[in-house]
């Protein structure tokens, strides 16, 4: 389902100074696989996960999606691919603090131009699922860590992507949260959707979930 | 060197212009021999982001220049005020050897950036963006064009000599001219109105039969026939005066702007129907071309028609 081939990422901070983040990566996820990308912070686990979301383009090489090349596709084609198949669950959350919960969610859904029921109706779905319902009307700033994450599952899963991308997800959160955040992640895989979590939180090792962990180590990936 | 603020105003926004589209230009000659869409190199992977960023600049200036065109006509007009003998922006024209080849070339470029913005607008709604290449290789032709224009209006407007006498548009668009318009004075009116009018009729018969080629010949022709008949015609009626034949003068306001109105109709209408010749799209979007193509040209024709006809009836004679 999800193909890298021959994937190198150079960011070139200057004229003169290169950093190579990804070299030659050949790796291929399957539809409704939860994987691990673990390894150390720098390792070039994040760059995978923006260039599977279509968020940047390799240096060479491609990413296949679906039979589709998504790494060949215009800014603008890339952007409908991202809202029509990812869920991006950020680091810190990325939510609008000054929005109230059910406003964060819909976000994604503004250029769908959906009717206000169809609208309603996803947001209901997943602040259900998330158990976020009470809060629907607080402001995300008045939020605990916690709850911040769920809001921000939800908007990443309001959508329904087929895919869930999560970088460093428990890395703001104590170990009770996290073990919740895994228990979401369950729920998100017996929905068959691909969910990549990129970490090194020891918690996800090892886990019976985990279909498969990849190691990524100075932009290599070791299998 | 003839700098009144209008000029100035010209030059200065051409002259930024060509800044950006020499760095256009650079980009798009790599393009044009080195684009390979199917290739997951680093090369195309730059090239894909170059021409992304260098065709949202190409469209800006494009679409500026468009209007800028009325613009210049416009100045042509304020100039011909201090200019002994002009009465209106043909005898600016008329002052200088680039005055005619600068209309010319301004003319086609319009057309040119036109057809530039359509392919370009359809290159972006395909994912694998079929015509990137023969668009940078249109726009390689296009910015070279584009030089030549601001080269040759610096030079007319450093030769205009605001101590010399110039010819009148009486004396430019007249039977007895040397112009190479007074030629078509000799074919007569009904031989010209017949070919105008009929031409008109096979755009419509070209549209029925959604011959989109021959639509957009006939468009071209379209342009030719209609200046000349504004000339040679119907300009006389909008100046109710039987040896006034100035293209430029009732794009004054003694006669309400009207020419603006009516060149305007004239290009969108033609500009839009050549479009649907040259230019690949969808039926869907080649149906609202000709349709706008239509609407256009008819307001064209229907706006010029009038005058004779309303002439007619209040004066009850023809000129």
């Amino acid at each position: 389902m999800i193909e890298l081939k021959n994937i190198f990422k150079i960011y070139e901070t200057n004229s003169i100074e290169k950093v190579t983040a990804l070299k030659d990566i050949n790796l291929s996820f399957n539809e409704g696989e939860l994987i691990v990308l673990k390894g150390a912070s720098g390792s070039g686990k994040s760059t995978i996960l923006s260039l599977i979301a279509s968020l940047s383009k390799p240096t060479t090489g491609e990413v296949i999606v679906d039979k589709k090349k998504i790494s060949k596709l215009p800014d603008n084609f890339a952007s409908i691919y991202r809202r029509d198949n990812i869920g991006f669950i950020f680091q810190k959350y990325n939510l609008i603090t000054t929005l109230t919960v059910q406003e964060n969610i819909l976000l994604p859904l503004i250029p769908l131009n959906l009717n206000i029921s169809l609208a309603q109706k996803k947001l209901e779905r997943v602040m259900k699922m998330f158990q976020i319902e009470h809060k629907k009307d607080s402001l995300v700033k008045n939020l605990s860590g916690g709850e911040q994450q769920r809001v921000a599952i939800a908007r990443a899963n309001v959508n329904n992507p087929k895919i869930i991308i999560a970088d460093e997800p428990t890395a703001n959160l104590d170990k009770k949260l996290s073990l919740s955040f895994i228990e979401i992640i369950k729920k998100l895989k017996s929905e068959n959707k691909t969910i990549i979590i990129a970490t090194h939180d020891p918690l996800f090792f090892n886990l019976d979930i985990v279909d498969r962990e990849i190691t990524i180590s100075d932009g290599t990936a070791i299998l | 060197m003839i700098l009144t603020p209008e000029v100035l105003t010209i030059i200065i926004v051409n002259i930024i212009f060509i800044i950006f589209t020499l760095i256009a230009f650079i980009i798009s000659i790599k393009i044009s021999f080195q684009w390979n869409r199917d290739a997951t190199t680093q090369l195309q992977y730059t090239l894909e982001k170059q021409s992304f960023l260098t065709a949202t600049i190409i469209k800006y200036i494009f679409i500026i220049k468009i209007p800028l065109f009325l613009f210049f006509i416009f100045t042509l007009d304020k100039i011909s005020f201090i200019l002994p003998g002009a009465m209106c922006g043909a005898g600016v024209v008329d002052a200088t050897a680039y005055g005619s080849p600068l209309f010319i070339l301004k003319i086609l470029n319009l057309y040119i950036f036109s057809y530039w913005l359509f392919l370009h607008n359809e290159d972006i709604k395909y994912e694998n963006q079929p015509y990137t290449k023969l668009k940078f290789t249109l726009f390689n032709i296009a910015s070279l064009l584009f030089i030549t224009e601001l080269i040759v209006e610096i030079m007319m407007f450093n030769a205009i000599d605001t101590t010399k006498i110039v010819d009148c548009c009486g004396t430019i668009y007249s039977s007895s001219a040397t112009f190479y318009i007074s030629d078509f004075f000799h074919i007569g009116n009904p031989i010209l109105l017949a070919i105008f009018y009929s031409n008109f009729l096979f755009m419509i018969s070209f549209y029925l039969l959604k011959k989109a080629s021959l639509f957009a010949i006939s468009n071209i022709l379209f342009i030719i026939t209609s200046i000349i008949t504004l000339i040679v015609f119907f300009g006389t009626y909008i100046y109710e005066q039987p040896f006034h034949h100035c293209p430029f003068c009732f794009l004054q306001s003694d006669y309400y702007y009207i020419g603006y109105f009516l060149y305007t109709m004239l290009f969108i209408g033609t500009i839009f129907g050549i479009a649907t010749g040259f230019i690949p799209s969808s039926n869907e979007i080649k149906e609202r071309r000709y349709k706008i193509s239509l609407t256009f040209n008819s307001f064209y024709l229907l706006s010029v028609s009038l005058y004779p006809i309303l002439f007619y009836i209040l004066n009850r004679v023809w000129l």
